[in-house]
């Protein structure tokens, strides 16, 4: 790795004064993904700014009204074992549970997960799906926004320079939302995945009242299915309608090949995975 | 930059390049040979040490981010010249070929009974799955966390 500055701001201020001064700064959250493409030298900054002594950005906390807030440095494995998103949203443990291995999750955090935006990441499809929204600062204010349009492409989002994700939002789940995350590899158990579904499922009765169903790892960012969404609503979901459902999905995607898979391969996995995770969802509903 | 971190129980007082991760710190710095490179960017496990109780890949860790923190090493473990009950446990089982990953597989299952002093099969496969040994000894592993787990004191201090 090339030498560089690190600054070591001990609050959010500061760290956005850093950022302010230097545009080139770079944030350093978990390093998991920044530390790699350094020693690559495919990034070559030569100012950090360290978040990790920054306590506004850490920790978890949840309420029935508001839902939850996650602080952008939270360790995925923090998420994974936080007794409030366990009970609240068990899709969002799983999701975070299927990252990497246990020392990346220790490292890496959800702030960092998000900002980096590589596509074949797990959290962001079923944050997604779970309607989260990301809260962003700079010095010169506070945003928020909805994750779906905070990731823009591979790589990208709408972070400007000098901005910081402060903390990630979840709405809280309505009465009995069914939700689950299903991940692929097709390399090792612990691979990124190859292909993930997340879906929500709201019920009125037995019926449908809104559905959620959001595919990550097969585009730059992960794709709401949304014609599948509708054909859903204030239905039950029986298993042709499932089947329908699953046959959108296929279509709605247009799957990047890349090592851990074919369009086609992908494609088809996506039918696949909706239809299981929708049978898994409506099996809970009747059990 | 200065970095004050307890290594193995020794109290530190450090000057460590912004550049240095861990695992330069400890090889190279501290003359800690037992933690070994593998792959360099977090896959494969050979480099796993606890910080603060916790397995993390020290290849990706930046050496001025333990300060503060109490790092375990495989050389930190044992007492008195008497090795570790997970280490006894990986000697009984011969849970290693040609060694490579063995303190790093160590290191991560002190990490899982440290956790979950009883963990089921399923549960220190999927800890342990991303601790890869290419000689292929996941069964004798298996069999070494069992028998440490059962020994009187669970393995994890
Ligand atoms: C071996 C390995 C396997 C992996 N497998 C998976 C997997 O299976 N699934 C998966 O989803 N992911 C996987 N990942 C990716 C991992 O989840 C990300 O690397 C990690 O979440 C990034 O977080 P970080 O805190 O380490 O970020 P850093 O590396 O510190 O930062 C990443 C980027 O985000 C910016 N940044 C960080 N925090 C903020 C912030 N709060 N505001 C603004 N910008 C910020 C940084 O400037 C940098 O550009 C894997 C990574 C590794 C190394």
């Amino acid at each position: 790795m090339q030498p560089f500055e690190l600054l070591q701001p001990r609050t959010l201020e500061d760290a956005l004064d850093r950022l302010a001064d230097d545009e080139e700064a770079r944030p350093l959250a978990g390093g998991t993904a920044l530390v790699v493409l350094m020693k690559h030298a495919l990034l070559r900054p030569e100012r950090l700014v360290n978040l990790k002594r920054i306590p506004a950005l850490q920790g978890i906390d949840w309420s029935s009204e508001t839902g939850l807030r996650i602080g952008a440095l939270t360790t995925i494995r923090e998420v994974e074992q936080h007794q409030a998103v366990r009970t609240w949203f068990p899709a969002l443990a799983e999701a975070c549970h299927v990252v990497a291995n246990v020392r990346i999750r220790n490292l890496a955090t959800l702030g960092g997960n998000l900002a980096h935006a590589d596509y074949q990441s797990d959290p962001p499809a079923m944050l997604i799906a779970l309607g989260a929204r990301v809260r962003i600062r700079s010095v010169s204010g506070e945003r928020e926004e909805p994750l779906e349009t905070f990731l823009v492409s591979g790589y990208q989002t709408t972070l400007e320079p000098g901005e910081l994700v402060t903390d990630i939002l979840v709405p809280p789940p309505t009465a009995g939302r069914r939700m689950q995350y299903l991940k692929f590899t097709t390399r090792s158990a612990e691979d990124r995945p190859c292909v993930g579904v997340a879906v929500s499922l709201g019920l009125e009765g037995t019926a449908c009242r809104d559905l959620r169903v959001v595919v990550g790892a097969v585009s730059s960012t992960p794709v709401r299915v949304a014609e599948g969404e509708e054909l859903a609503t204030g239905k039950v979901l029986t298993p042709d309608l499932i089947d329908e459902i699953a046959g959108r999905a296929a279509s709605a995607v247009d799957p990047i090949g890349d090592v851990r898979g074919s369009p086609e391969y992908k494609r088809r996995l996506v039918q696949v995975l909706v239809r299981r995770s929708l049978l898994g969802s409506v099996t809970e509903v009747s059990a | 930059m200065k970095v004050g971190v307890q290594i193995n129980e020794r109290e530190l007082e450090l000057e460590v390049a912004t550049n240095s991760t861990l695992i330069d710190l400890l090889r190279e710095d501290l003359g800690l040979r037992g933690t070994v490179e593998g792959c360099g960017v977090g896959v494969c496990g050979s480099c796993t040490v606890l910080v603060d109780g916790r397995p993390v890949s020290s290849c990706l860790v930046l050496a001025a981010d333990v300060d503060g923190r109490v790092v375990t090493t495989i050389e930190g473990l044992g007492r008195n010249g008497a090795l570790d009950p997970v280490q006894e446990a990986f000697l009984e089982h011969q849970a290693f070929q040609c060694g490579y990953c063995t303190a790093g597989m160590i290191m991560a299952v002190k990490g899982l009974l440290a956790e979950n002093p009883r963990p089921s099969a399923a549960e220190a496969k999927d800890y342990l799955s991303g601790n890869i040994c290419r000689c292929g000894t996941y069964e004798e592993v298996l069999g070494a966390v069992a028998t440490a787990a059962a020994s009187s004191d669970g393995g994890g201090d």
